[in-house]
């Protein structure tokens, strides 16, 4: 935790160097903020529901999977870059010399200060996505267990992508050229825009447990909006704690197989 | 050296291109693999409208503007080629181009650099179709497309699809020589894209914008590289709108050479005056 | 005259602005700049088939005066004339006569082997088969390149890179070369070779060569004439041999005696082992202590020479002017 927060201190000082990145950065989410908001209304134009979905529901989605994606960018997606460049460049042997667990190392490295917007601007998004709020659902979540639910699975579904992005990273391990990682993901992410029921049943279920956007955007979106059940909550925190295991596993198993060939 | 050494315009042309063009053939069949995956990243952005618009086309008892969750299929996997056609130079890569001198080595050769980047990019593209077809047929197997293209429909789509490929060429080959004036246009290119992605037909068919929107669409090029090539294939459409958004198209392609070659003086001049 | 420069001035103008944000606002509205001559009042002109170095510290202004020369740089007022061209006005037939070599730049495909970027260099300078085929297969003997050309140039050292390179900027048979630090980074093999290509090329075609170079080997193996510029201003231009004469301040004795004798009166004593003495003396004196020398010492053998070319090159700079 000590480790995390020296290197996001000096990942802060170094950035507060750059306003330019900034108000770039301001930009960047409002022209995404726009277009995401013009596609509602579109949609919306057309229909009254999407999917049982009203247009207050949908907006608290966009505004989770906004925060979410800031999350990523802000922490997940420079720390998993840095990994791979590391491994292609064979600077990753400092990594293996430090004193400290390289898992953790490798996961606080980096930090994108800026991206942060993303986040605000996504939580403003929830904010006045609930106060506009049309009547809940029927989930069981409710009262005092919506903001519990709402956070215990937010922090949980982006744990999940953490998790699913450093196991596809660990591949680097063996097949050195994995650059396009990054944009297959930014690809996949973009899905999460719209609650996974969406989707047609095979493609639900890999963004759901593959590429676990279900969790990390959808369920949050289900406490928001009164639709969340405490067995779909259990099962979000059971789906963490196995996935964390896994990658544990799995990044012990890479880095020994990149000591042993690197030998 | 005598002036026999030399080969006529036409010919070295001819030669120029197919140089060009095999070379990025045989450059980009060793990175396939790559190309496939950035594909499948691709990809997922028309997956997520298909499904928004069928469900809406569905949740309103089967059709939006009339168009079916088929037609949305069509639509969208077409846009897959579409869209694989709109990849260029990038804008952002300019600077890049400036600052590591490839640009100087471009500049003491008697070619206009452009011709680089359309050559390289075009035999880019054969290497993308023939990498897209399967993609294709995986993807019409599962949307299940209403596709019924008439021999005119289909020719003209192939023609189209290279004028978009020109047009977006020569209109993001002027935005990036702003970077010869100044470094600080990111936030112009953002901008750009946005109003790109609302106004080509990318984003969605674009009749189902607003009017307003739809008349300001038609003053601007980025229907020509999008919108129109789908619909060229997917329809409906008319022989007359065929025939008027190719002569559209060739508008572009000539305001876009206009517009290229003026600024491209202007900016040698202004890089060979400062350039350190 | 294959190449004129008369008069020649390049100066750029330099932002300036003191750091901090408001400071960096303001120069957006209110720009502060500097005036810095990069060239200043250049003469020279370079005859078909010479071979000239372009020598001076980093920043003197060879690079400028290169990129003027190449047409990738106007100049801010002056006249430049190779071939008959303006450099800047960027003709075709004038771009096809002349090529730029930068030793940290690359014009090759990265991942394909270099033939392949031969046969595209042939299509933009637009050659005939027959011409073509000649330079090249040339090229590829006199730079020894036949088992290199066809790997891709990924795979290949820098050394090797840089031949390749340089074959394909001299596919379409130039008449004059630029060559900016062509070894540079290179192991001292490689630039013997690179030097002995260059020869020979030159010798077969008549090319004139214009040549900077950090390493002093390439510049006395190539070089009979020599152009010194430090901070934009010529400070030389005339044979190498004259370099060392004009601005060697002194002179190196080496004397050997039959037994001996401290000499430390004749001049500094730069080394001593006991029958051999080396010593410095300024380049006036040097006759003189010659002959005293010889007359007053048991001298078995003397010989004097001129410092080397680098230190000679250094105290030019380090005088400055």
């Amino acid at each position: 935790m000590r480790l995390a927060l020296t290197f996001l201190r000096i990942n802060v000082m170094n950035e507060l160097q750059y306003r330019a990145n900034f108000f770039l950065q301001v930009l960047e989410s409002v022209v995404a903020l726009a277009t995401g908001l013009i596609v509602l209304s579109l949609i919306f134009a057309q229909t009254d529901a999407l999917d049982g979905w009203t247009r207050p529901q949908l907006l608290a989605v966009l505004g989770v999977f906004t925060m979410v994606g800031g999350v990523i960018k802000f922490a997940i997606e420079p720390n998993m870059a840095r990994i791979m460049s590391d491994i292609r460049e064979g600077t990753f042997d400092y990594v293996l010399t430090k004193p400290v667990d390289s898992q953790l190392f490798v996961s606080v490295r980096q930090f994108r200060l800026w991206q942060l917007t993303d986040v605000i601007v996504g939580a403003a998004v929830v904010v006045w996505a609930v106060v506009t709020s049309d009547g809940s659902e029927q989930g069981s979540v409710t009262g005092g267990g919506v903001a519990l639910g709402f956070f215990v699975s937010l922090f949980a579904g982006s744990l999940m992508i953490y998790c699913v992005w450093l196991i596809l990273t660990t591949g680097a391990f063996w097949f050195v050229r994995m650059e396009m990682l990054e944009e297959l993901f930014t690809g996949l992410y973009r899905a999460g825009q719209y609650p996974v029921g969406i989707y047609p049943g095979w493609l639900r279920a890999a963004l759901t447990f593959l590429i676990p956007i279900g969790f990390a955007v959808t369920v949050p979106s289900e406490a928001l909006t009164g639709r969340l059940t405490w067995s779909r909550l259990a099962l979000a925190v059971g789906f963490v704690v196995l996935l964390m295991a896994v990658t544990r596993t799995v990044w012990s198993w890479g880095v020994r197989n990149y000591s042993g060939a690197s030998a | 050296m005598t002036a026999t050494t030399y080969e006529s315009g036409a010919r070295a042309f001819v030669r120029l291109y197919s140089a060009l063009f095999r070379l990025a053939i045989i450059e980009q069949f060793q990175y396939r693999a790559a190309n496939y995956f950035y594909m499948i990243g691709m990809v997922t952005e028309p997956i997520i409208y298909l499904v928004v618009w069928s469900t809406v086309a569905e949740a309103r008892g089967g059709d939006v503007g009339g168009l079916t969750p088929g037609a949305f299929a069509a639509y969208y996997i077409v846009w897959t080629l579409v869209r694989n056609m709109n990849i260029v130079f990038t804008p952002f890569g300019w600077e890049q181009r400036i600052r590591e001198g490839q640009l100087s080595g471009q500049l003491v050769r008697p070619l206009h650099p452009i011709h680089y980047d359309i050559g390289y990019f075009a035999g880019w593209k054969i290497v993308v179709i023939v990498l897209w077809i399967p993609l294709a047929i995986v993807l019409s197997l599962i949307f299940q497309p209403e596709l019924d293209p008439t021999v005119i429909q289909a020719a003209a789509f192939f023609v189209a699809i290279w004028g978009a490929y020109l047009i977006r060429t020569l209109l993001l080959w002027m935005l990036g020589m702003v970077t010869f004036w100044t470094t600080r246009i990111t936030a112009a290119f953002e901008v750009f894209f946005a109003a790109e992605l609302l106004l080509s037909g990318r984003l969605v068919p674009m009749r189902l914008m607003p009017d307003w929107v739809q008349t300001v669409a038609g003053y601007l090029p980025f229907e020509s590289t999008f919108g129109f090539p789908i619909t060229a294939l997917v329809g409906p459409v008319t022989n007359e709108e065929l025939i008027r958004g190719l002569l559209t198209q060739a508008l572009w392609i000539g305001i876009g050479v206009a517009g290229v070659s003026i600024m491209w003086r202007r900016a040698v001049r202004n890089y060979t005056a400062v350039s350190g | 005259m294959v190449i004129t420069v008369e008069q020649l001035n390049k100066t750029f103008e330099v932002p300036e602005r003191d750091p901090g944000l408001k400071a960096a606002f303001s120069s957006l509205f209110n720009r502060k700049t500097r005036s810095v001559e990069a060239v200043a009042d250049v003469n020279f002109s370079v005859a078909k088939g010479e071979i000239v170095g372009f020598l001076g510290p980093n920043g003197a202004g060879k690079t400028t005066t290169l990129k003027m020369l190449s047409g990738l740089l106007h100049p801010t007022s002056g006249r430049v004339e190779v071939l008959g061209h303006v450099p800047n006005k960027r003709e075709r037939e004038y771009l096809s006569r002349m090529t730029l070599v930068m030793g940290n730049r690359n014009q090759l495909q990265w991942d394909l082997p270099a033939l392949d970027s031969f046969e595209l260099t042939r299509a933009i300078y637009r050659l005939q088969e027959g011409a073509f085929l000649e330079q090249r297969d040339e090229l590829i003997e006199l730079l020894d390149l036949a088992d290199l050309v066809n790997k891709p140039v990924r795979q290949l050292s820098l050394g090797e890179r840089m031949k390749a390179e340089i074959a394909n900027s001299l596919l379409h048979r130039p008449a004059v070369l630029f060559l900016d630090e062509p070894t540079l980074g290179l192991d001292v093999t490689m630039q013997r070779r690179i030097r002995g290509f260059l020869a020979d090329y030159n010798a077969r075609h008549g090319a004139s060569i214009m040549l900077t170079s950090h390493y002093m080997a390439d510049i006395e193996a190539l070089c009979h004439r020599v152009i010194v510029i430090h901070e934009g201003q010529l400070l030389f231009d005339g044979a190498l041999s004259a370099l060392s004469q004009r601005f060697a301040a002194q002179k190196t004795i080496v004397v050997t005696l039959a037994e001996p004798a401290d000499l430390g009166a004749y001049g500094e004593v730069v080394d001593e082992s006991p029958t051999t003495v080396t010593l410095r003396v300024s380049r006036d004196d040097t006759a003189a202590v010659t002959g005293r020398l010889l007359a007053e010492q048991p001298v078995s053998d003397l010989t004097v020479v001129d410092p080397p070319i680098d230190d000679v090159i250094e105290s030019v700079f380090e005088a400055g002017a």
